[in-house]
């Protein structure tokens, strides 16, 4: 059962760093890909549908772990506490930034909703950057330090840049399709961005190796009955979720809601 | 006193985060059902030549609603992650019952809850109306599949079951008693009855602002002249939904407060002023848990559930006489000193919601998990200093939030129906030059 837990801990939080990824990654480089409000408002089209349904992996990932780790997600996230802070101040503006950009008609708002959108993209991606920094290189309960970390965390957040520029050319079209595509390379797209996913999937998957886990987990009568339960769920999760990107598939030419 | 501040800001920081979140939820929670219960009828009624009003209310208030879970996502948010960072004791101690309970809600309702409604926001124009209208269904049946784990999770805190103590924290006994704790239940038939207070009264109020400033015209803001039936029928479905709503709340409520003196005695005789009694329980639970101090804050306690009553009371009497006006045309569409009132007490659900949740929590002090844990042993490890920082960021960030959307909900109920950015087909932008050089749609 702990097992069972441990895969269904990794797979949402994999499952969060490739698609939220991709959209933390767009977000990031949202100044670069359009130039004005309108393409701007195009970029973030490419994301628009699918930004909820990527975060709900983080917050099933969380659940996951308070649910089945509960004395090790209290002591990783009160040790992580500074970082986790900043993680979710970049999360909650970028998510108002995406919110509210569509909501109102004044160019200034646009470009004030754009640059929540871009800082608190970069806020989260660094903060991962550290976080992951904390979990494999030192010690998961206290924030990571030095240069070892330092380039961790510099690391994790140009992968997530890139990432979400390999999604951005699979997305786009016009010109922030164009300048998407100068950085993935003639033939990229879908190979840049398969390459991108492994590389993010497999971030947790070290992480995890890192984290006591297995000595950690809820009791037997909890885990017995959980993860059976999430077992269950899952696969209609994952088809929901296949159902939205099918849905969405087709590159974006005009702008959505947001 | 590094460790006593700290438990205070920790306090603090829940408490905001909390009433936050709640003021959100609660018209979340009212509107998906009331947009979900609009949008079937609109397909029910399709081909009948009288859908099309419907339609363009879902529209209308399906924006309102899209906009308001905005911020009660990002401050759920907050809220889960806030468990583990401030209150690690809580995890280490009860984890193995309350952690389930917020995985359940995690995966099994907010996930679907939020890729669902990512479906229907963005999918307007791509599906037929029925699978378009089931896709709400969906959202709105995790919504409350949602807020039922959630309440077994605060039922536990509140009210144990099912459990069995071991050296350091207790162990899940009867997974059956946790799923079916009354304190769970009764909260939740009492805060689905007060959603839909909130959001009767928030539809009422907003239709009153339209029907008022139509001066009982036809209110055609340049779409026809049916601005004013919108608004007509909404004012009737808020006004005749409000009156057994406010019944079902007021009942659940009224079973919570006799189950009570069972379950949380000290919070029973500190509502009541019974000195003798609270001085009996202290002197006990001094006694069982050794020495402290056992009695909730009084004024907290006792003011919140008079501020809640008095709430009750005032609707009461309002929706009464709502669902009685609501009967004639005439007063729907002119009765202004009427309208004035709608549009006044439409905050008075929040207060009564924010004072019962005070009510409930701060008068269980000082247990987290009732006669279990203690409040301050459930707190993380982490500095005052950095407890200070966290409240500030947060509480700033909240109250930017908070101020902003119900500015941009305000605005776009204002607006009316003319100006909805909800379902405009994407696919042909008005105004908006396609930025793409092939235009082709790729779907």
């Amino acid at each position: 059962m702990e097992t069972l837990a441990a895969a269904l801990l990794g797979l949402f939080t994999a499952g969060y760093l490739v698609l939220g990824g991709a959209d933390l990654g767009v977000g990031m480089l949202l100044p670069r890909l359009g130039r004005d409000g309108s393409e701007r408002r195009l970029v973030l089209a490419a994301i628009a549908p699918f930004f909820l349904g990527n975060e709900v992996w983080l917050v099933a990932a969380a659940g996951v772990f308070i649910g089945c780790f509960p004395a090790l997600e209290g002591d990783l996230f009160s040790g992580q506490f500074a970082v986790l802070v900043a993680l979710l101040t970049g999360w909650i503006v970028r998510d108002a930034g995406l919110w509210w950009r569509g909501r109102a008609a004044h160019r200034a708002w646009h470009a004030l909703c754009d640059g929540m959108v871009t800082a608190g993209s970069w806020a989260a991606a660094l903060s991962w950057g550290w976080l992951l920094a904390g979990v494999l290189t030192g010690d998961p309960a206290e924030p990571a330090g030095g240069p070892a970390a330092a380039l961790t965390a510099l690391g994790v957040t140009a992968l997530f840049a890139a990432h979400g520029v390999a999604f951005a050319a699979l997305r786009l079209t016009g010109p922030p399709y164009e300048r998407a595509r100068r950085h993935t390379g003639r033939t990229g797209g879908p190979g840049t961005f398969t390459l991108t996913s492994a590389a993010m999937a497999a971030l947790p998957l070290a992480a995890g190796a890192r984290l006591p886990l297995a000595d950690t987990a809820a009791q037997g009568p909890v885990l017995g009955l959980l993860v059976p339960a999430l077992l269950a769920v899952t696969p209609l999760l994952l088809a929901a979720q296949v159902w939205l990107w099918w849905t969405f598939r087709g590159r974006v030419t005009g702008p959505s809601y947001l | 006193m590094d460790g006593s501040e700290a438990l205070d800001l920790a306090r603090w920081q829940f408490a905001l985060t909390a009433a936050a979140h709640f003021l959100f939820v609660s018209l979340t929670l009212g509107l998906a059902t009331f947009v979900t219960a609009v949008q079937t009828w609109a397909v029910l009624r399709r081909g009948s030549g009288q859908s099309a009003p419907y339609a363009r209310m879902v529209r209308f208030w399906g924006q309102l609603y899209v906009v308001n879970y905005a911020v009660g996502i990002v401050t759920g948010i907050v809220m889960e992650f806030q468990f583990g960072l401030a209150w690690s004791g809580l995890g280490h101690y009860a984890g193995n019952v309350f952690g389930a309970s917020l995985a359940m809600e995690t995966v099994v309702a907010f996930f679907v809850e939020s890729t669902f409604l990512g479906l229907w926001i963005f999918g307007w124009n791509r599906f037929g109306p029925r699978v378009h209208c089931a896709l709400l269904w969906v959202v709105t049946g995790t919504a409350y599949l949602s807020a039922y784990w959630i309440l077994v999770a605060n039922g536990f805190l509140n009210h144990p079951v099912g459990h069995t103590g071991t050296g350091h924290g207790i162990e899940l006994t009867d997974a059956g008693a946790v799923l079916t704790n009354p304190s769970a239940l009764l909260a939740f038939g009492h805060i689905a009855g007060g959603a839909a207070v909130t959001a009767a009264f928030f539809v009422a109020g907003v239709s009153a602002y339209h029907l008022f400033r139509y001066r009982g015209t036809g209110g055609d803001g340049g779409d026809g002249g049916d601005g004013a039936a919108l608004f007509r029928r909404s004012l009737r479905i808020a006004a005749f939904a409000s009156p057994p709503a406010l019944l079902v709340t007021a009942a659940f409520g009224g079973i919570q407060f006799s189950a009570l003196a069972s379950f949380q005695p000290m919070k029973d005789a500190v509502w009541k002023a019974e000195a003798a009694e609270i001085a009996r329980l202290q002197a006990d639970l001094a006694e069982r848990f050794g020495p402290g101090d056992y009695v909730p804050s009084e004024a907290l306690t006792r003011g919140a559930a008079m501020l809640m009553l008095l709430a009750f009371a005032l609707m009461f009497h309002v929706s009464l006489g709502s669902a009685l006006l609501a009967l004639f045309r005439p007063a729907v569409e002119r009765f202004r000193a009427w309208h004035l009132l709608l549009m006044a007490v439409v905050p008075l659900p929040y207060v009564a919601m924010t004072a019962g949740w005070v009510f409930r929590e701060a008068g269980r002090q000082p247990w987290v998990v009732y006669g279990l844990l203690r409040t301050e042993d459930a707190l993380s490890d982490v500095s005052a200093g950095a407890m200070r920082v966290s409240l500030a960021v947060f509480g700033t960030l909240f109250a930017l939030l908070l101020a902003v959307n119900w500015w941009l909900l305000l605005r776009t109920a204002r607006r009316g129906p003319e100006d909805v950015a909800l379902g405009r087909d994407e696919r042909a932008p008005d105004g908006e030059p396609s930025p793409g050089p092939d235009p082709v749609p790729s779907y």
